[in-house]
């Protein structure tokens, strides 16, 4: 009996994208349908709120510190350990497909191999599996860069390769130029049709991969979606999936300026600087592009664009669950569905992220569908659990011991299961050095129904700083309870079980190789 | 400066020169350039990613052993200036190579690429061997892919 893994990820998708979750606006039936035959989980969180850190977070089953991918345009070093070559080399057939970026993107000399196999065309290194991977195809966030997607796109449907948003403008800075009916950030109307679209053509990648596979092979299939994360440009032939019209604004988002920016306030300066478009901490979002013009029909102009790239998300693995199943492997297949990190989509009054440990960017769905042969009763799980866990359940899927360099351990599978491990915590980390000398530095943890940051000294804080947020009294987090004396002493014990945790920073960083 | 890298090369200074004042063999050396036409004072450097940068060569100082462009397009840059300069060591050659750029979005792009050039420069004047991506001018002529 073969064992089996899709590993489905989006990329900077919400919490509440998915219906499962309490999601009211995008229809995700597959995904809910996995969600209420396994495990759901209702507080995972990411040990890294961009795409590479997290990713790497996920390949590898360390935290950023041990990867050493501590920011976006740090590349995973070739000799990183990672599950898909532990399963590889078990003798698994391995496969991605979609957005991996372990490798910087903007990448004009082509230093990297990833950049190399998406321009030539090759799947994978030279004749090489790359990072344990068989076979890899790339896509990013629409035609433009260095990967199979734009290659195949330019083949088959040249027309539409000026169709998708422009992710950079003319000075090479990420694109602050509004579109749709609204003006919105790194919205855009996309004449690309649904089936050349990159979310059907990673689905379809996937099942071509799959088809050639044996009937008694293992396998692991990782089916990385670029989407939801921003610009938002679907295809126009699906815009009537949702209208923003008639979209109420998100509860995250404080309509009242005033209330709105003593919220940023109370938090670090950091929050307040990005908002006024004082601070570029992240060179993902537009260069130019400054939060406080941000108007209420933008963000449900947003909100819309983005759940409508979540329910063609849905479809397509709809149809790849339809294949798979009409093969006979559902039975013992495991569904692992997540994303890398979370999106502010309108929360506190901002958009895309950043060096904000919330839940708008930290709290991220999750659910583990185990094969049905394995017998699992379907359950919620409540006690936090990070993607540094994903490598090793895995590697307990598969039947391996979960090798020293991870960090993680496997997921619990109940609520019961979790209260019998140790004291669940999980770690968030934050470090970005911009040319511009800009220098933000974090480390989070959730615990006992905390989320407690710390700032380290930066060029936007002394190092005295740091919010502390209750769950389950401020959902929203608009309360930052960290100069609370009444809480002075909660907030010390976690930050001396922040110091246990984490582990040793390098003793030299890995060199940012691109800004993204 | 925005970016500078420095190397030690086993060769004279004379030699690690005679290639870097030579603006049309920067592809030679450059890993992720195919080509480096020049016409006057224009370089068009083809990359390997498919793209291209036009460049102007700004001096070519024998004296000093020092070269000096600037990146004119396609993008726009509100400021660039690339500096090659060759200079005695004990250990032969050391080479500096400085950009300085507004704005800074591709720093971190030019550093890891400089810092590449770099080892591909004492790897075409010490071993002779040429960058991975680099196209001979005859052959590209020949099979017209210029």
């Amino acid at each position: 009996m073969a064992t089996r893994i899709l590993f489905v990820t989006t990329d900077q998708q919400r919490f509440d994208a998915l219906g499962c979750n309490g999601g009211r606006i995008a229809r995700t039936p597959v995904i809910d349908g996995l969600a209420a035959a396994g495990v759901r989980y209702e507080r995972a969180h990411p040990q890294n709120v961009v795409c590479m850190p997290s990713r790497a977070t996920m390949l590898t089953g360390q935290h950023v510190r041990n990867h050493g991918v501590w920011m976006n345009g740090v590349p995973l070093p070739a000799d990183a350990p990672t599950v898909a070559g532990l399963l590889h080399d078990s003798g698994w057939r391995t496969g991605l497909f979609g957005k991996a970026h372990f490798e910087p993107f903007l990448d004009p000399f082509l230093r990297f191999p990833q950049n190399r196999m998406g321009v030539s065309g090759a799947t994978d290194d030279e004749g090489r599996p790359h990072r344990g991977f068989d076979r890899m195809e790339f896509a990013g966030h629409g035609s433009a860069g260095l990967f199979h997607y734009g290659g195949w796109l330019r083949e088959h449907h040249r027309e539409h390769m000026g169709s998708f948003y422009p992710a950079l403008d003319g000075t090479l800075d990420v694109n602050s130029a509004g579109g749709g009916d609204t003006g919105a950030p790194q919205v855009h109307r996309n004449e690309t049709p649904r089936e050349a679209y990159h979310t059907d053509w990673v689905a379809d990648r996937a099942l071509g991969w799959l088809a050639g596979l044996d009937d008694d092979d293992d396998w692991f299939c990782w089916l990385s979606f670029p989407d939801p994360h921003h610009p938002w440009d679907p295809p126009a032939s699906e815009l009537n999936r949702v209208s923003w019209r008639d979209l109420d604004l998100p509860a995250g988002y404080p309509s009242d300026v005033t209330e709105r920016e003593a919220a940023l306030d109370a938090k670090g300066a950091h929050w307040r600087r990005w908002y006024d478009g004082d601070l570029v901490s992240n060179f993902e979002a537009p260069a130019h592009w400054v939060p406080a013009t941000m108007t209420p029909d933008q963000v449900r102009e947003v909100d819309a664009m983005a759940h409508i790239e979540n329910e063609l998300i849905d479809e397509a693995l709809g149809r790849l669950l339809a294949a798979v199943a009409a093969r006979g492997w559902d039975d013992d297949l495991h569904v692992v569905f997540t994303t890398d990190h979370g999106e502010f989509q309108g929360d506190h009054g901002l958009l895309f992220k950043g060096p904000f440990h919330v839940d708008s960017l930290m709290r991220l769905p999750l659910v583990w569908r185990p094969a049905p042969s394995a017998g699992v009763t379907p359950s919620v799980v409540a006690d936090p659990v990070g993607l540094v866990d994903l490598a090793p359940t895995f590697c307990r899927i598969a039947g391996l011991g979960v090798p020293e360099w991870m960090d993680g351990a496997p997921l619990p599978i109940s609520s019961d299961d979790a209260m019998a491990r140790s004291r669940p915590a999980v770690l968030t980390e934050w470090d970005s050095v911009h040319p511009d000398g800009a220098e933000v530095h974090m480390q989070t943890v959730t615990l006992d129904g905390m989320v407690c940051t710390r700032y380290e000294a930066g060029t936007c804080h002394d190092g005295t700083e740091g919010e502390l947020w209750d769950l389950a009294a401020d959902p929203l987090q608009r309360t930052n309870l960290w100069d609370d004396p009444d809480r002075r002493v909660l907030r010390d014990d976690l930050v001396a079980e922040l110091d246990v945790l984490l582990p040793d920073r390098p003793f030299e960083p890995l060199r940012v190789e691109s800004p993204v | 400066m925005d970016v500078c890298r420095e190397i030690v090369i086993e060769a004279a200074p004379a030699d690690v020169w005679v290639v870097v004042s030579a603006p049309e063999r920067q592809a030679e050396w450059f890993p992720g350039m195919v080509s480096s036409a020049v016409d006057g004072s224009t370089r068009t450097i083809v990359t390997a990613a498919g793209g291209f940068l036009l460049e102007e060569v700004l001096d070519i100082d024998h004296a000093r052993r020092r070269f000096e462009y600037r990146i004119t397009g396609p993008f726009r840059l509100d400021h660039h200036r690339g500096r090659i300069t060759v200079s005695d060591d004990p250990g032969g050659s050391r080479v500096v190579y400085e950009q300085e750029l507004e704005p800074k979005a591709l720093t971190y792009v030019l550093d890891g690429a400089v810092g590449d050039a770099l080892e591909g420069l004492r790897d075409l004047v010490v071993n002779g061997r040429t960058s991975r991506s680099w196209v001979p001018p005859d052959s590209t002529s020949e099979e017209g892919t210029t």
